[in-house]
């Protein structure tokens, strides 16, 4: 936690699962809103609304439906898209009673093939707050780069395994 | 916890300077003066960071006047840690449906293949 060495050191949370799939399979799932509205959010949601602009500067927007009929709107930002590997988008978080975000999370998902299975990282680091939260202390200069060195540092981090029951032999081309 | 005092958090450890006074505050006590050496900074410049550290419930400073030693608060970063792990509850929800719609999609191709057999 504190005091670790690491070069970011903002708040962020690291998750590796390996899927038994190609990764453009794997890839599409993320990037067809038809296919994301399957599997985005906790079990038993579902996704009315699930929008989203592929490309850099690209909109998301995603309603999730709680079972008890409560709607939890998600709304984001595609900053890169490499297809079929890397996407980097910004979730707004926590939005305040004018519906504005308090926090800006980065997420970067990562699509590796190896044989027939798809290894994939995401990355979620909190990096902002909405003006207002911080004192103005915008302009000031640190000037102490070696800082960098030593930061406060708080990862969490699960390297879950892979899934224990997948078809033998995943077939080669995506189904979509 | 209300999300106000949560954003209050993470605005705080947004700044470099700031986590970089945490992780020196993370090997002990020390003076404004001492945590002001590293970053060529003023001691008002420093007294400002160090407010918003305190104000956000990541530090603590002693009493004596002269010498205010800041230290790390306890349980200052558990509110950052809890919603970390919410988080990634979060996430592993979802990857564990994207799994299961990944098995659907292809089983449900391999149906088809089979078909055309």
């Amino acid at each position: 936690m504190l005091g670790e060495r690491s070069s970011e050191a903002l708040p962020k949370l690291v998750l590796t699962r390996v899927f038994a799939a190609p990764r453009a399979l794997v890839f599409q799932a993320w990037t067809d809103p038809r296919h994301m509205a399957r599997w985005w959010g906790p079990k038993g949601f579902s996704n009315p609304v699930c929008e989203m602009d592929v490309q850099a500067g690209g909109r998301i927007r995603i309603d999730m439906r709680a079972p008890d009929g409560t709607v939890y709107p998600m709304t984001g930002m595609f900053r890169e898209v490499v297809a079929p590997e890397r996407l980097v988008f910004v979730c707004y978080a926590i939005p305040d009673n004018d519906g504005n975000p308090r926090l800006e999370v980065v997420n970067t998902v990562t699509f590796a093939e190896r044989a027939g299975k798809t290894t994939l990282t995401l990355q979620a680091v909190v990096v902002n707050a909405a003006p207002g939260t911080e004192t103005a202390l915008d302009g000031m200069e640190t000037g102490w780069t070696q800082s960098l060195d030593r930061l406060a540092d708080i990862v969490v981090k699960r390297a879950s395994r892979g899934r224990k029951t997948w078809p033998t032999e995943p077939p080669s081309t995506p189904a979509l | 916890m209300p999300p106000d005092r949560l954003s209050v958090k993470f605005a705080a450890l947004a700044d470099p300077t700031r986590r970089a006074i945490l992780a020196r505050l993370a090997l002990g006590e020390a003076s404004v003066t001492e945590l002001a050496t590293p970053f060529d900074m003023s001691l008002p410049g420093i007294s400002k960071h160090l407010k918003v550290l305190e104000r956000a419930g990541f530090i603590v400073r002693g009493r004596a006047a002269q010498w205010r030693p800041c230290r790390i608060a306890p349980g200052g970063l558990k509110d950052i840690d809890e919603w970390l792990a919410e988080h990634r509850r979060g996430w592993e929800e979802r990857l564990d449906r994207l799994g299961d719609y990944l098995d659907e999609l292809q089983s449900k191709e391999k149906k088809r293949a089979r078909r055309k057999k």
